[in-house]
């Protein structure tokens, strides 16, 4: 049996999970309000039992939501401050080097060159995926919030303000949507080379053959810190 | 022991059980106007050639608020059989015989007829006789519920009317029955703003009075349009915050809507939101933000569907590069992978 490399600790595939299994059911119970006269979403808004048990099953995935997201920022700073994770070592800081990986790939889609880039434990993509959410989270999370709870925040905001997070919480979520079921999904189930689905948000592990392909410089880092402990 | 009459005992035993059935159709139609007016689509033709329905459905008229009022309480200038064709029209300031509940003084529609005077819909002497006319009376709204839904025009029903009315003039016919059960008001939420609809919805109308039609699609688009259109029948309609009769405009200090007003419409008026603050208050629910009324908020919503737009391409455009380059080697033979 070939040898296996940890990609994802237990710990982040839980944070995964608790983060797309609300994002469907935020989708599944608020698309019917977003697209009041499609009768697609009609009939998902009956199967769930009507616009009031939508209303209150789309708060309880947000909150859980949002919980994981609070959980995730405790994460890094738990990283960071106990674990005394060096900068260097935390992977999904965007770098220039994922301008030249951008650079490079295009040309390689264009047959400007035949090399595509070499990733270390994250790819452009990848950060972008990352960071799409983390900014959604507070779009997303902001406005839902107001929208939850807006005699509480017009204390503290204008009334136009409500206005701004409908507008935002409708918009936003249309693009993590799409983000989502286009992106996402291409590049973890519809890109042909992973095609039917990278099985690694439930493995947490990628096999060498794998990590030659997707993570060249991350195994060649793993490989040599493992020559010079010997 | 008395002997009583047998006969007569059955008798008067079956009219007082009879009577007991009978009490409970309600019929306030002591002088049988139903007569006439029972035959079903009962209609004059007018001088353009126009029909105009004079059916009372009996079912529907017992089943209605004024169904203790009988016609001629209302229909006042008829005192012959069979009476004038062109009697007065209905006045509902009309005081009434009718008392509200417990309340020993006779009812009249007369303050919600004063407040409709000097509300918005009420007469303006700065409008035209035209532009008043389109303005809503009374009826226009409240109509009693005595025409039947259009739905039981079926075929069977219609019958009848075909044996004159063919082909174009059918259709009229039932477009114009339709057309006056089909503006109607009732409590329910979906209804009422149909009816408000109905006008403010229509260009050609409310270019008159220099209205614009974009509060009825904001109202479609906001919290309170979406959640009735998905059911939530409790929802705010357009009487609960502009009131039913004194419709005023926000500046009218003395509008629903006015700015001194406006955070108790939002709350105790109707049990809507408890404690709100002004800015709640504020906050649009039925505006179709433009460069000019509200630069901010229209800039965002721009800002809004450019980004959605702009990152959905680039990430398109990505993903075809991709599949396109994979699919190229793959077919040439070729192993960068």
């Amino acid at each position: 049996m070939s040898r296996t490399f940890l990609r994802l600790t237990l710990a982040q595939r839980l944070q995964h999970l608790f983060m797309f299994v609300p994002f469907i059911i935020l989708v599944v119970t608020g698309f019917p309000i977003k697209f009041y006269d499609s009768s697609f979403w009609t009939v998902l808004l009956n199967l769930i039992g009507g616009i009031e048990n939508a209303r209150f099953i789309h708060r309880i995935a947000a909150t859980i939501m949002l919980i994981d997201f609070i959980f995730h920022v405790f994460y890094i700073f738990y990283n960071i401050i106990i674990n005394k994770t060096p900068l260097s070592k935390m992977y999904l800081l965007p770098n220039m080097k994922d301008a030249r990986d951008i650079v490079q790939n295009i040309k390689y889609f264009l047959f400007f060159t035949d090399e595509r880039p070499k990733f270390h434990k994250f790819s452009y993509i990848e950060k972008f995926d990352y960071w799409a959410v983390f900014w959604g989270m507070f779009i997303m999370g902001g406005s839902g919030l107001i929208l939850w709870f807006p005699i509480f925040f017009s204390q503290y905001i204008p009334g136009d303000f409500i206005q701004i997070a409908y507008i935002a919480h409708s918009d936003e979520a249309l693009l993590a949507f799409l983000a989502i079921i286009i992106w996402h999904f291409y590049n973890v189930h519809f890109n042909p080379r992973v095609w039917p689905a990278n099985k690694v948000w439930y493995k947490g592990t990628l096999t060498e053959e794998e990590m030659k392909h997707e993570h060249p410089l991350e195994l060649k880092e793993i490989l040599e810190s493992e020559k010079n402990n010997d | 022991m008395h002997a009583i009459n047998f006969k007569k005992y059955i008798f008067q035993l079956s009219l007082f059980l009879f009577s007991i059935i009978f009490s409970f159709e309600k019929n306030i139609d002591n002088e049988n106007c139903l007569l006439c007016h029972g035959l079903p689509m009962l209609s004059v033709q007018n001088e353009e050639g126009e029909f105009r329905s004079f059916e009372v459905q009996s079912d529907h008229y017992s089943n209605s608020i004024h169904r203790n009022i009988s016609c001629r309480d209302c229909h006042e200038s008829i005192n012959t059989f069979p009476h004038e064709q062109n009697i007065e029209p209905v006045n509902c300031a009309k005081s009434c015989h009718i008392t509200r509940p417990f309340e020993m003084k006779i009812f009249s529609h007369k303050n919600q007829e004063k407040q409709h005077k000097i509300s918005d819909h009420g007469f303006n002497p700065k409008h035209t006789i035209k532009e008043n006319a389109e303005k809503p009376s009374c009826k226009y709204c409240h109509s009693n519920k005595v025409f039947d839904d259009i739905e039981i025009f079926n075929e069977n029903e219609t019958s009848h009317c075909a044996n004159c009315h063919t082909g174009e003039s059918l259709n009229n016919v039932i477009n114009h029955i339709d057309f006056h059960i089909s503006h109607r008001s009732s409590e329910n939420s979906t209804e009422i703003v149909e009816l408000c609809s109905s006008c403010h919805d229509n260009n050609s109308k409310m270019i008159q009075f220099d209205i614009s039609t974009s509060q009825v699609e904001g109202f479609n688009h906001h919290f309170h349009g979406k959640a009735m259109r998905r059911g939530l029948n409790e929802v705010a309609n357009c009487a609960d915050c502009h009131s039913s009769h004194l419709i005023l405009s926000k500046t009218d200090p003395n509008s629903s809507i006015h700015e001194d007003n406006i955070l108790q419409t939002c709350s105790s008026n109707s049990s809507c939101h408890q404690n709100p603050t002004l800015e709640f208050s504020k906050s649009a629910v039925h505006s179709q933000p433009t460069s000019d009324n509200n630069p901010l908020i229209f800039y965002i919503e721009w800002g809004f569907i450019l980004l959605t737009a702009g990152v959905m391409a680039l990430l398109f455009a990505h993903i075809l590069m991709d599949v396109g380059r994979y699919l190229f080697d793959k077919f040439n033979g070729k192993n960068n992978e």
